[in-house]
């Protein structure tokens, strides 16, 4: 209610009244039309790849999970041997690069002097901004050569009673792949545990230091219980970032689809890099329908993970209020 | 309290960008067409370094040509992205089908070769059969020192190193021809593993392209690849002899690439050109041809709006001067009867 | 071991000293840690721009690849210059997409969904998030590309869809950062509702916006498997017209990463020591803008 309204001519008020709801409406149409696009692109994308898929999964059903093969000659494809090489990269990746991240977050939070924080999370943070094809290059001419030569072979000097650290031959492998993942989900990871470890309150932690217990002892007896769920979340996303990741898997991974090996310095594949290799040469059929079942084993894990992760991570930051920088 | 000026500004900003955004989003569904004066294709990496010459003797349209493996050349033109599509393998019926009227046309030969990088071992020196390369590739024979390989290479100091196998990860002609090869000089690849574009490898590592396939062997010791013969000269791989059927051990020059393709006439060529010339059997007319020779196809929609400027690059890719300048490419010239057969096929083609 | 029961004062200390020895040996850990994390940056980014500072020249702007050159034929100069210019053009296209999109989807979310529409949409947002770069490459190939032909507007399409939940997302933050007091003052006066939302609240955040637009771009700039499908049929030619599929840098690396000689690698790394360094100044802006439009908003609160 306006002051100025006694004053107006009730034809101009009217107008007025009008043409503001008029454009209270546009706007509110235009900015839904929107919203709702956005929406309708969701599901869109959903059914395109259920539909595209629908041959293959009415062909082989869930055996398509665990046949070995990938077979256009015979029509014969199964998802197994690329469940295997995703779900090994990314485990690996994530088992190398949680510890990584968690001792970059605690020293961030609790070791660093003051002026090293900004520079070091500024410097952490930017291996996340490299895009995955610059690492895959390094991957392939830098990283590669150098696994071969030095690392995978100390390896397999050293552990090869181990199945999984086999006979060396090529740079390209899984193992390449999993070292080139930890890369990549470690800034993941430790930014966002970071977060979690500024947002422990600090009457906890004085409370333990005053007890007397060490500084390890009071992260190990009050940050990490605290930041539990989080670091979990934080470790799901790093997973899903590892699962979805094409390009730079595809270059260094080395597209070797003829079965399980559990030699991690074999080549191997992964699904998303097959989706990579694969889809611009597939015939249209049974073929180019089993790469969308692919797709669709992806979409949902993919699904599946983020949402697990962001509802655990926006619960942690209710609880949390807004976290400090 | 903002004027006037500024809401109005903000609104049409935002309503200005939203409509170029839904202009552009909607208008990529259109797009794809192309300039007249433009011919564009893709496709086999195998005819690439044929099609870089052409590209600059031709003299009618411009060309453009990308070099993604023969596989994806063919989901291309089927997909209508690009003018012409090229491959080394023919189409298959499923393929044909899903081109929509496609013809294929053969405007090149040339061949493919086994490659290794072997320490100690020179170039051209190391010898190798048929059945030899298919056992290797199926992963019966895995070290360089085995028996097999030894009794074929005697006076070669072969060392005791595992092989790592190089195939193609994309959809490759290249990898059609060799596994054609294989499958006529092996009962348990023809069986098991067969002849196509992809196939499931028993073993290796795959290689994105000739170049891919040219990398991992220069950077694998103890690599054996298959590659287009035109890559191998450009990155100074080590070949191997191939022994044919005429019990000859030959590697890839012109001569023995032309006598292989004297296959064809013995055969009739049937309409949609889909011809096979590896293994050529043992007679004195193959005594010197190479196994692993191949025509490779350029393959264009019957119905095309570039018809006329197709029908003019084909036409003079087929003729003697554009086929002579990629000799040094050793790609070798065609017999008569396929570069008429290909014409005929030519005439298939309209706007 | 004592006979009289009482514990001596040495004991504890031996215990104090072990938790001291693992308290240290923990706190070495973390160091180790953040110094391998910092190393690793540093090699990567050595190396890259070692290798790639080395092979920049002005012929990697100008000039295109020369296809006879890289089969060894003649030794003509080559460069990425189409590649360069394709990727401004489906990169710029792109966030014109993205961008009002992305700001109206966060004024509906923010200023006119019910409660229970707003988690949905949210959660919607994230879900398109997740979604891997590879699945939006192949699903823009159907929709838009297959049948059709491939274009540099079908790439900026797929890019579009990356960045939307991004900008979305910072609207929405920033949105929400702006205080009710300044709308119930606004609305109090009887300026109508679109008016408030676009005359008063939304110039407020345009730091923020313009932030999340800024920390879009440097997220897709270096997308490869959105291109893939849509844009990646290109000649050696120079082309900016978005109609036709347009060569772009991430894509350039990529191809290039798989060939056997010298020249080829050497233009890879040139390619990607321009991106990153394109990609590190725009986050590094990103991150400043942020940081000054947090203190402009905290002065109007």
């Amino acid at each position: 209610m306006s002051t100025f309204d006694a004053t107006d001519k009730p034809v101009r008020r009217s107008l007025a009244g009008r043409r503001t709801r008029f454009g209270d409406l546009l706007l509110e149409g235009v900015a839904g039309a929107a919203t709702a696009g956005a929406l309708i692109l969701v599901g869109l994308i959903a059914y395109k790849i259920v539909q595209g898929a629908r041959l293959s999964v009415s062909t082989f059903g869930l055996g398509f999970l665990t046949h070995v093969g990938w077979d256009p000659v015979h029509n014969q494809f199964g998802a197994a041997v690329f469940l295997f090489g995703t779900a090994v990269t990314s485990i690996g990746a994530l088992l190398l690069a949680t510890p990584l991240a968690l001792g970059v977050a605690l020293f961030l939070t609790e070791l660093a002097p003051s002026w090293i924080r900004g520079p070091v999370t500024a410097l952490v943070e930017t291996l996340a901004a490299i895009p995955s094809v610059v690492i895959g290059l390094w991957g392939i001419l830098v990283l590669g050569p150098v696994l071969r030569e030095h690392v995978m072979p100390f390896l397999h000097s050293t552990l090869g009673f181990i199945p999984l650290f086999g006979p060396v031959t090529t740079g390209t492998s899984v193992f390449t792949a999993i070292v080139v993942l930890t890369l990549m989900i470690l800034p993941i990871i430790s930014s966002i545990s970071r977060e979690l470890f500024l947002g422990v309150p600090s009457e906890l932690k004085e409370a333990a230091l005053g007890l007397g217990t060490t500084r390890w002892e009071m992260v190990r007896g009050v940050i990490f219980p605290y930041a539990r769920g989080g670091v979990a979340a934080a470790m799901i996303l790093g997973l899903g970032r590892a699962v979805g990741e094409a390009i730079a898997v595809s270059m260094v991974i080395g597209a070797a689809t003829t079965g399980i090996h559990w030699n991690l310095f074999d080549a191997g594949n992964a699904i998303a890099a097959q989706l990579a290799n694969d889809y611009s040469n597939a015939t249209p059929g049974l073929w180019t329908s089993s790469l969308f079942y692919l797709a669709l084993i992806l979409l949902l894990f993919s699904l599946l993970v983020n949402l697990l992760a962001q509802m655990i991570v926006r619960r942690v930051a209710r609880r949390q209020g807004l976290a400090t920088r | 309290m903002p004027r006037n000026g500024k809401i109005v500004r903000i609104t049409l900003a935002l309503v200005a960008a939203a409509l170029l955004g839904a202009l552009a989003v909607t208008s990529a569904g259109a797009a794809g067409k192309h300039s007249t004066d433009t011919l564009s294709g893709s496709g086999s990496s195998l005819i690439a370094p044929a099609v870089a010459v052409w590209e600059t003797e031709y003299t009618g349209a411009t060309i453009q040509y990308s070099s993604v493996g023969s596989g994806q050349g063919i989901k291309n033109i089927s997909n209508r992205i690009g003018d012409f599509g090229a491959s080394d393998a023919p189409l298959n019926k499923p393929q044909a089908a899903g081109c929509h009227g496609c013809v294929q046309i053969p405007w090149a030969l040339t061949a493919t070769s086994p490659v290794v990088n072997i320490p100690g071992v020179g170039p051209n020196k190391l010898k190798l059969t048929g059945s030899v390369l298919a056992n290797i590739y199926l992963g019966n024979i895995k070290n360089w020192d085995d028996p097999a390989i030894k009794k074929i290479n005697k006076g070669l100091n072969l060392p005791n190193l595992p092989i790592v196998v190089v195939h193609r990860s994309d959809g490759s002609g290249d990898t059609y021809v060799f596994t054609n090869y294989l499958s006529k000089v092996n009962h348990q690849w023809k069986h098991q593993v067969g002849c196509n574009t992809t196939v499931q490898w028993p073993t290796g590592i795959g290689g994105n392209k000739n170049p891919g396939v040219a990398a991992d062997v220069a950077q694998n010791p103890g690599a054996i690849g298959y590659v287009s013969i035109a890559y191998v000269i450009s990155n100074h791989l080590h070949l191997a002899k191939l022994k044919n059927a005429s019990n000859n051990y030959v590697l890839p020059t012109i001569k023995s690439i032309e006598s292989s393709a004297q296959l064809v006439k013995a055969q009739k060529i049937p309409a949609n050109n889909k011809i096979s010339i590896t293994n050529p059997p043992k007679s004195a007319k193959f005594h010197n041809a190479y196994p692993l020779a191949t025509f490779t196809y350029v393959i264009v929609p019957t119905t095309s709006p570039k018809a006329t400027e197709l029908k003019s690059f084909i036409t003079w890719a087929l003729g003697s001067k554009a086929q002579s300048s990629i000799k040094k490419l050793v790609f070798a010239p065609m017999p008569n009867v396929i570069v008429k057969a290909a014409k005929k096929t030519l005439t298939e083609i309209h706007s | 071991m004592s006979a009289t029961g009482l514990t001596p004062l040495s004991r504890p200390s031996d215990r104090l000293t072990r938790r001291r020895i693992v308290n240290r040996a923990m706190e070495l850990l973390a160091w180790l840690a953040a110094a391998i994390a910092v190393a690793i940056l540093v090699i990567v980014v050595w190396s890259v721009a070692k290798r790639g500072a080395s092979a920049i020249n002005l012929d990697l702007f100008t000039k295109t690849q020369n296809a006879l050159a890289q089969f060894g034929i003649g030794n003509a100069k080559q460069g990425l210059a189409n590649a360069f210019v394709g990727s401004i053009v489906i990169v710029g296209i792109a966030t014109l997409m993205a961008l009002p999109f992305g700001i109206l989807v966060a004024i509906y979310v923010n200023e006119f969904a019910p409660r229970a529409i707003r988690g949905g949409v949210s959660l919607v947002l994230d879900v398109l998030n997740g979604i891997p770069a590879i699945v939006i490459g192949i699903f823009v190939f159907g929709l838009i590309v297959a049948g059709h032909g491939q274009s540099g507007l079908a790439g900026s399409f797929a890019l579009a869809v990356l960045m939307l939940p991004l900008v979305a997302r910072a609207t929405i933050e920033v949105l929400a950062l702006v205080p009710d007091s300044l709308r119930e003052a606004s609305l109090g006066l009887g300026v109508p509702r679109w008016r408030t939302t676009l005359g008063i609240v939304l110039p407020q955040t345009i730091g923020g916006v313009v932030t999340g637009a800024v920390l879009a771009v440097a997220r897709v700039a270096g997308e490869t498997a959105p291109l893939l499908f849509t844009t990646s049929v290109v000649g050696t030619q120079m082309n900016w017209n978005p109609t036709h599929p347009l060569f772009s840098v991430p894509l350039a690396i990529f191809e290039l990463s798989e060939a056997d000689d010298p020249s080829s690698h050497a233009l890879a790394w040139a390619a990607a020591f321009v991106l990153l360094m394109f990609i590190l100044l725009t986050s590094l802006t990103a991150r400043w803008l942020a940081n000054r439009s947090r203190r402009k908003i905290g002065r109007v609160a």
